[in-house]
């Protein structure tokens, strides 16, 4: 009677260790994975993302020039790798100054001035050279061929595109969601360490149980989030992502393998643990029986 | 000693089957937790990893099959054509028709699908537009500084011709019109048989966002009593 009254409050507090375990570790995870800057700018690098842009761009002006009659040159000479990955890492420190509360809108701007120059350059010198007149006319249609090849350029460059997810409002539920990140981290942690204590409380005489129930409790929840992972990570199922731009599928697609490859080490980490702590138990159980063994 | 071994093996029993029944429940608890919100979610995941055939991409053509047919362009006997027929429904990317008109020298290969890999090779006509034979509205498109540079040239009464694999559809251009790129009234679907054919307006340097087009009607169509294929046409090339 003595061992049910004792054992059922056990399975209880396991049961809501596991959920606030994995909480925790998936407010933490977010915190210091997901929403890190640095995991963007790592992905930027290890998956070329300038580079599949650069490739993007010249592919796309090369096109145009068929219906535009405006040389790739005009556009890709004062294009460089360099520029693209500077603004792109621009592009992540915008989006993360806004998501963290440090400024009020999302605005990302390249410099421009280098294609502006050269854009009219060649205007002007197809217009002295067919005797154009530099009227109203022609001013707006340099301005309009400026204004779509900037607009073309600073949407290939946002590769993770912050500007379409501030556009439709999901940068502002995400800015939402981090001011109150920290203060569920916070909360998910105090209430699996105030479960903690009270598995401690609850198995004060026999404390060789408690690395049963923890191990328990880690275990499980490394499971629940093992499983899906496995299975996404077995099934290649983010390679099924419909956009297949290289750029933007090499950003999305890098982003979602590492948050998975994340979990999963992170989960992985803790069954180890859990599997330590069922090891230590049968251990210090085997010591105890031995030595009731001698006594009796 | 044998009652201390029965009792060491229930105390293990238990403690398996205490971890077995835990993880049972956490695992019911969290799906029936998951079940609304994967429901919410479900549509907009089978949209966003739609592609089965898990392509990595390494250039803009990736993911696209381009396929070169041959199409017959010549006269065909009285014979071997039929006022009624099967359409062969082209797939995305493949090259199904050859589009004509002697008044303005047009003589160019139709690709079922746009985008500009496609538009480098010939003319498009749209996926949410018609089949040639189906009632409806056929839409094609093309630059105007490659395969439709003369269609402004077209006059009402030109003849258009389309021929595929398994037919030859005639048409005669019965208006001209120009409209703003954003204007979608000449390329929505229409209850008569019709081809709609519109480029970007010519002009010196830059993108046109104004569109010349013709309407096409449909004065004739015949169907092979054989459907051409490509085993007895021609070659088929993949890319």
């Amino acid at each position: 009677m003595k061992k049910i009254r004792c054992y059922i409050p056990n399975v209880l507090l396991t049961f809501l260790l596991v959920f606030f375990l994995l909480a925790a570790q998936l407010t933490i995870f977010v915190k210091a994975q997901a929403l890190n800057p640095r995991i963007f700018r790592q992905i930027t690098a290890e998956e070329n993302l300038a580079d599949k842009a650069y490739d993007s761009l010249e592919d796309y002006f090369k096109s145009r020039t068929n219906a535009t009659g405006i040389p790739t040159e005009v556009y890709m000479d004062v294009i460089t790798h360099e520029a693209i990955r500077t603004a792109m890492d621009q592009s992540v420190t915008t989006a993360f100054d806004y998501l963290n509360g440090k400024t009020d809108t999302y605005e990302f701007s390249m410099d421009f001035t280098d294609l502006e120059a050269s854009i009219e350059s060649f205007f002007s010198a197809y217009a002295e050279e067919n005797n154009v007149q530099k009227d109203q006319v022609y001013e707006d249609k340099v301005a309009s061929v400026i204004t779509e090849a900037e607009a073309k350029i600073t949407f290939v460059t946002d590769t993770f595109k912050f500007s379409t997810m501030y556009e439709n409002g999901w940068l502002e539920t995400a800015r939402k969601v981090v001011s109150y990140l920290n203060l569920a981290t916070v909360l998910c942690v105090v209430a699996a360490v105030i479960l903690f204590i009270l598995l401690i409380v609850c198995n004060l005489r026999q404390l060789e149980h408690l690395l049963y129930w923890s191990g328990l409790a880690g275990s499980i929840s490394s499971l629940l989030m093992l499983l899906p992972c496995i299975y996404v990570t077995s099934t290649d199922y983010f390679s099924g992502f419909a956009i297949k731009d290289p750029q933007i599928f090499a950003a999305v697609v890098g982003y979602l393998r590492r948050l998975v490859s994340g979990v999963t080490t992170m989960e992985i980490v803790t069954l180890i643990v859990s599997v330590i702590c069922f090891a230590a138990f049968g251990f210090f159980c085997a010591l105890r029986r031995e030595e009731a063994e001698e006594k009796s | 000693m044998a009652d201390v071994k029965k009792k060491k093996g229930a105390g293990v029993l238990v403690y398996i089957l205490t971890g077995v029944f835990l993880l049972i429940l956490c695992t019911a608890v969290s799906a029936v937790a998951l079940i609304k919100p994967y429901e919410k979610v479900q549509t907009y995941l089978n949209i966003i990893f739609m592609d089965d055939m898990k392509i990595v991409p390494s250039t803009g053509l990736d993911g696209l099959v381009i396929k070169e047919n041959e199409i017959k362009t010549e006269e065909a006997p009285e014979e071997s054509l039929s006022d009624t027929g099967e359409i062969i429904r082209p797939s995305f990317g493949e090259q199904y028709a050859v589009l004509k008109c002697d008044a303005i020298g047009l003589n160019v290969p139709v690709y079922w699908g746009s985008n500009k890999e496609l538009l480098e090779r010939g003319a498009c006509q749209t996926t949410s537009s018609k089949v040639m034979g189906d009632a409806g509205n056929a839409v094609i498109s093309a630059h105007v500084n490659t395969f439709f540079k003369n269609l402004e040239q077209a006059k009402v009464g030109d003849t258009f011709v389309i021929y595929t694999n398994y037919g030859i559809f005639t048409y005669e251009a019965a208006e001209l019109v120009t409209f703003e790129n954003t204007d979608k009234t000449w390329v929505v679907p229409t209850e008569d048989q019709r081809l709609t054919l519109y480029t970007c307006k010519q002009q010196v340097l830059g993108t046109s966002t104004t569109r010349v087009g013709v309407v096409c009607r449909l004065i004739d169509q015949k169907y092979y009593t054989k459907p051409v294929t490509d085993d007895a046409m021609g070659e088929g090339a993949a890319e």
